[in-house]
């Protein structure tokens, strides 16, 4: 993992991205803070950055788009993936180089808040840390999903374009979820859909129509068994299902400066999700 | 030290390899010839595990590459038919960071980065950016990033490819020298290369290996000994007809106008199988006064060996089937002979001294 990493961050700096990237992020958040804090002699400097988490939408392409499809694109990927490394090893690295390069933009955005403490009477500590947790969480859930999106393709572009788009669903989720139906009926058909949907996959890996068959059986055996003992399990689904991918939802919860261990792990979660889809999906295209 | 068993990749509807199945010793240079789409890149892809086989199973000195693919990958240095060099490191940069992904212990870096940079003679390119390297040198590069680690095995593909004669030649050489440390696998479509390298020659077509043995037997296979010669005589043909009448040991089996004005190209052969014909040929021409400009057997060159296993008689490598003499339609009568690739065919028929093993094609069907 170390020598990937390694290499990640020393191309950062050679291929301008890195520079692109901190210089974005810091000029953002010094207009911002400087309209919304100096402007106004206000520190509450959270809201700086709960009005850039909207910016990661293009922020974060720059630091993953190249990750993978670079690699796939100039066939570097054959001396990876056929070295000792595990993919596991790989997608980590690369996913902590892309993490470190953000958390320096973190830790100098910063100094912000610490400059604004000398001249402000009062700062509201606890919600300047709860929000730079969540915006932290955020701008990394975000990277994970890039990550993702990178791996898809060998295109830089279409991969800052996909990711600049999944993002953007991402950002909408809430919007979206509260338009999908609730009624029994659309929840069962989505549930019934989500069942197909994983026979298909395992019947698209494996070739094989009884072990689908079966795997389909036990999923509808798992849907029907939640259901007699819960009857209420599928209530609203769809919404729930929808909002779970809701990233930013989640982020309004830290600017009242509230450490909520569900959130945490749920941001953890959702990051960790996206690795492993990540170094599936490369393991199931080369062992296929 | 590779056993590769009943290999087989499918995509979609097309086998492109189909039933492989072969084993490599300790040390050995195995050559895998065959034409374009044949199944060579995809039967290294799988070997070093970059894709995996639809089935079949490869270990490398006893690990499996799937089950055991850490360990079994450490083994293997592969130079795939892109080097996969970064453009926007040098290459100092690049070989440590090779040696870096494959675990290279510090203490022993700086010594075998600096003889393995000799041997691929890369040493004044230290402190290049590759991406304005040339093509050979990047392939060098390539092939360096392969040995960096001294694996145990060192699978190259096509590593001749896209380089000048020169450098072909000094490619050659690198790889030979590897032989005595590794065991090698290279693919080619260029017979020479593989004759002039290899102990043993695969030749692949539509993903099955038609044939499995060293260049020298697999052309000894087919060929005819000193009882079919190839000669071309300054004279009249009526003149060189006539003469060759009196030899009745002598048959002509075919004759052509050569490309040199006012010589006859002629296949002559021995009446009976067991005929070293060439002191007949001599004899018979040298009464007539007729000079012999050139005389050869017709013993069939790799090229014609990979013709006829292939059965792809008339659309082999530039050149082939326009100018040829054709005698026969059973494939292994094939006796095409370009008048104008002589220099080349000379190289071929002049092979490396191969260590005396015989291994048998495993079963192929
Ligand atoms: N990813 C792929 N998807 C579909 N078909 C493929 C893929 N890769 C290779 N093939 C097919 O498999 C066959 C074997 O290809 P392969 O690259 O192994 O040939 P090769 O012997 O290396 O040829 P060449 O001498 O041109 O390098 C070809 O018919 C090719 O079209
Ligand atoms: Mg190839």
């Amino acid at each position: 993992m170390i020598p990937i990493y390694k290499k990640e961050m020393r191309t950062y700096f050679t291929q301008m991205m890195g520079y692109l990237f901190l210089a974005f992020i810091l000029i953002l958040i010094g207009l911002f803070f400087s309209l919304m804090n100096l402007r106004v002699r206000d520190a509450n400097f959270q809201d700086v950055l709960g009005s850039t988490t909207l910016f990661f939408l293009f922020l974060v392409p720059i630091l993953t788009m190249r990750l993978f499809a670079e690699e796939a694109r100039h066939k570097t990927d054959q001396l990876l993936y056929t070295s000792p490394l595990s993919v596991t090893q790989i997608v980590l690295g690369k996913f902590f180089a892309a993490f470190t390069l953000f958390m320096v933009a973190a830790v100098i955005t910063m100094l912000f808040p610490f400059m604004l403490s000398f001249y402000a009477e009062s700062m509201p500590v606890s919600r300047i840390v709860g929000t730079y947790v969540g915006w932290i969480f955020v701008g990394v859930s975000c990277i994970a999903v890039g990550v993702f999106i990178s791996v898809l393709t060998d295109n830089q572009i279409v991969a800052a374009a996909g990711t600049f788009a999944a993002l953007f669903v991402m950002f909408l989720m809430d919007a979206f979820a509260i338009s999908m139906p609730t009624s029994a009926f659309a929840s069962i058909m989505f549930v019934a859909l989500v069942v197909v949907a994983i026979a298909g996959i395992w019947f698209n890996s494996t070739r094989n129509i009884l072990s689908s068959v079966i795997v389909a059986l036990i999923g509808v055996a798992v849907v029907v068994g939640l259901y007699l003992i819960n009857n209420q399990i599928y209530d609203g689904i769809i919404v729930r299902v929808l909002n779970w991918f809701s990233v930013y939802a989640r982020f309004n919860r830290f600017a009242v400066g509230v450490l909520n261990i569900s959130d945490i792990v749920y941001y953890v979660s959702f990051i960790v999700l996206f690795l492993y889809l990540s170094i599936n999906v490369i393991e199931k295209r080369r062992w296929r | 030290m590779i056993e590769v068993r009943n290999l087989t990749k499918v995509y979609g509807q097309h086998r492109a390899i189909d039933q492989i199945n072969f084993t490599v010793d300790e040390g050995e240079i195995v050559g895998f010839l065959g034409p374009n789409g044949a199944g060579k890149t995809t039967t290294m892809n799988i070997m070093t595990g970059f894709i995996a086989a639809t089935s079949g199973d490869v270990s490398i000195g006893g690990l499996d590459i799937i089950a055991d693919a850490q360990k079994a990958k450490a083994q293997i240095g592969y130079m795939p038919d892109t080097p996969p060099v970064y453009g926007d490191m040098r290459v100092d940069e690049y070989l440590n960071f090779v040696a870096d992904i494959k675990g290279v212990k510090r203490s022993l870096r700086k010594d075998m980065l600096a003889t393995i940079k000799k041997q691929v003679r890369i040493e004044d390119m230290s402190r290049r950016l590759i991406k304005n390297l040339s093509r050979g040198y990047r392939q060098r590069v390539g092939l360096a990033q392969a040995m960096v680690g001294y694996p145990k095995v060192i699978i190259m593909d096509e590593p001749t490819i896209g380089l000048d004669p020169k450098q072909i030649i000094e490619m050659r050489e690198v790889v030979k020298g590897l032989g005595s440390k590794h065991t090698v696998i290279l693919s080619s479509h260029i017979l020479q290369e593989v004759s002039a390298v290899c102990d043993r020659v695969m030749i692949i077509n539509k993903g099955k290996i038609v044939a499995s043995d060293t260049p020298e037997r697999l052309s000894a296979n087919l060929n005819r000994g000193n009882n079919r010669m190839q000669v071309r005589v300054k004279g009249e043909k009526s003149k060189i007809l006539k003469a060759l009448q009196e030899y009745p040991l002598i048959r002509n089996v075919d004759t052509q106008t050569s490309p040199e004005t006012g010589t006859i190209d002629l296949i002559l052969s021995g009446e009976k199988d067991d005929i070293d014909v060439r002191e007949v040929i001599f004899k018979c021409m040298a009464k007539n006064n007729l000079p012999i400009l050139l005389m050869k057997s017709t013993e069939l060159t790799l090229e014609e060996i990979f013709l006829t296993l292939t059965g792809d008689v008339r659309s082999g490598p530039a050149g082939y089937g326009q100018a040829g003499i054709i005698s026969g339609d059973i494939p292994v009568e094939i006796n095409e002979e370009p008048a104008n690739e002589f220099e080349e065919v000379e190289e071929i028929e002049a092979p490396e001294a191969t260590p005396e093993e015989e291994t048998p094609v495993g079963g192929d069907e």
